[in-house]
């Protein structure tokens, strides 16, 4: 039961997700809209606490194993906390019961995402470009013809997509726009309809309940 | 051997420097140079001049404090020319973390216009001219359920406002009345409005993404699922250029700054990958030509 529930709910709400695109019917379609719009919202509700909860548990146990690293679960839960209470009780503007400034210091939730997480998140990303360049530098090597030709088509469009390449020759940034829209494409469709098909395969084995692993128990 | 050590081995430090160097000297002393507008960011733009009077367009903000400096330009273009146009726009996000940017977009450019407006007619009025949906998880729910009914998927609009009270979505009931839907994005958004929305309801798609994640894009352009796509800072200065030619709206245009700081760095990064092959291939010749062991290996 434990094992057999979940398959069929699995089986019964993944025939009726399919259905409402090849059955026009109103009484499918309605049956669709409930669903979508009462139940799947309801769902996403209680995934949210299901992933908050994990993840302060996750940390919980990282501090309490001492895990690697485990100082910055206690950053994690501390800043999780205080943010949770003054977007609960603040408001996200600072509308909310709780003050939310001490004479000209003001620590609302716009605040907070304006002038910590949005800096911090674009200073994270920037530092990957000197990665970058570190690691092309060191591993982008003509070694076979394969990679020669891969070197000089990322030539060609990194220089033909900045104003750069127009002032080399007005042909680059075509040139470079022709390796994006036929090369490119070449490859990337046959990678999308290899994908699609794994897809339609995963789907129909879990809906038929012949892959299992979603289910847990190590595969038993 | 000492070429090849200074060709190959090269201080990452040095890297970093050089670079941090291209990348902030254009950002301190900022010039605009004029782009070369290619066809993706054209037949956007020509998407959405050519939504009619009696349609909408979408703006799915669906970017985050990482992507910021890559698609905020983009929504900033575009939210412009729709303004300009008196196009109607409705903005979402559908998740969380890009509302903040998302209305700050709004409130800017709609700020941008008001302060040049001289009648109520001119303004532009929330509820009137834009309104700010707001989130709703999971993304399926707003993508399949506004082909039905948009009221009933966002029964408050961002701010709380009940969107059956908002003049605009009297208007705009569902995708029947929507010109146009552009993702800005710098996930998989785009294709999910084409596989769900289009699909199903017919919504004409366009998109604003990351150059990182441009190529696997180009198959729905091809298609003509996309009805244009901007791609990262370049895609974003194309769009800005077009606005100021096309509508002469003369504004800080941030990604057309920043095009300096990427071209610089673009090089930087060339001229490393030809030093470090140059030392790879000397290195190689060098081992080719040395006399070898009896065991076959270079001594």
């Amino acid at each position: 039961m434990k094992r057999s529930f979940p398959l069929l709910l699995v089986l019964v709400f993944g025939i009726l997700g399919i259905i409402p695109f090849i059955v026009p019917h109103p009484y499918v379609q309605n049956t669709d809209e409930f669903l979508r719009n009462n139940l799947l919202k309801i769902l996403a509700a209680f995934a949210l606490v299901l992933g908050l909860g994990s993840l302060l548990r996750v940390h919980y146990d990282k501090i309490r194993r001492k895990g690697q690293n485990w100082e910055y679960s206690w950053v994690l839960i501390g800043t999780f906390i205080v943010t949770s209470i003054i977007g609960l009780f603040g408001g996200v503007s600072g509308t909310g019961i709780l003050p939310t400034r001490i004479g000209s210091f003001v620590f609302d939730i716009w605040t907070i995402y304006f002038n910590i997480e949005v800096p911090l998140g674009a200073a994270m990303f920037a530092l990957l470009s000197f990665f970058m360049a570190s690691a092309a530098y060191r591993a982008f090597r003509a070694r076979s013809t394969e990679a020669t030709l891969l070197l000089v088509s990322a030539f060609i469009v990194m220089l033909g997509v900045l104003p750069l390449g127009n002032e080399i020759s007005p042909h680059l940034p075509s040139f470079a726009q022709w390796i994006m829209d036929v090369p490119n494409v070449a490859g990337q469709r046959g990678i999308l309809f290899g994908v699609a098909l794994g897809m339609l395969a995963t789907a129909l084995k879990i809906i038929l309940g012949i892959e299992r692993s979603w289910l847990g128990g190590g595969g038993e | 051997m000492k070429i090849i050590d200074l060709l190959t081995k090269i201080d990452r430090r040095i890297i970093y420097l050089i670079l941090f160097t291209v990348v902030t000297l254009p950002i301190i002393f900022p010039s605009v140079k004029s782009v070369r507008v290619m066809p993706p960011v054209e037949k956007l733009y020509n998407a959405i001049d050519n939504i009619p009077e009696d349609r909408a367009l979408i703006i799915d903000f669906d970017y985050d404090p990482q992507t910021l400096p890559e698609i905020e330009p983009m929504a900033f273009a575009i939210l412009r020319h729709a303004f300009r146009k008196r196009i109607k726009v409705l903005a979402l996000s559908l998740y969380v973390q890009p509302l903040g940017l998302a209305q700050n977009a709004l409130v800017s450019v709609s700020e941008e216009f008001n302060s040049l407006a001289t009648t109520h007619e001119d303004s532009i009025i929330y509820g009137r001219d834009y309104v700010f949906l707001g989130w709703q998880p999971p993304p399926l729910i707003p993508i399949l359920g506004m082909g039905e009914s948009i009221v009933n998927v966002y029964r408050t609009d961002y701010y709380g406002n009940r969107t059956d009270t908002l003049p605009l979505m009297k208007q705009v009931k569902n995708y029947d009345h929507v010109g146009l839907l552009v993702s800005l994005s710098s996930g998989d958004p785009p294709k999910w409005w084409i596989e769900y929305a289009q699909n199903r309801f017919g919504l004409q798609v366009g998109a604003g993404i990351t150059a990182v994640s441009a190529s696997e894009f180009y198959p729905y352009l091809q298609t003509g699922q996309f009805s244009g796509l901007m791609v990262g800072m370049k895609g974003a200065a194309e769009y800005e250029e077009q606005v100021e030619r096309e509508l002469a709206i003369k504004v800080r245009r941030k990604a057309s700054e920043s095009l300096s700081s990427l071209t610089y760095a673009h090089v930087v990064i060339i001229i490393f990958i030809l030093i470090g092959n140059a030392g790879y291939l000397i290195s190689r010749r060098k081992a080719k030509s040395s006399p070898t062991s009896p065991t076959g290996r270079p001594r």
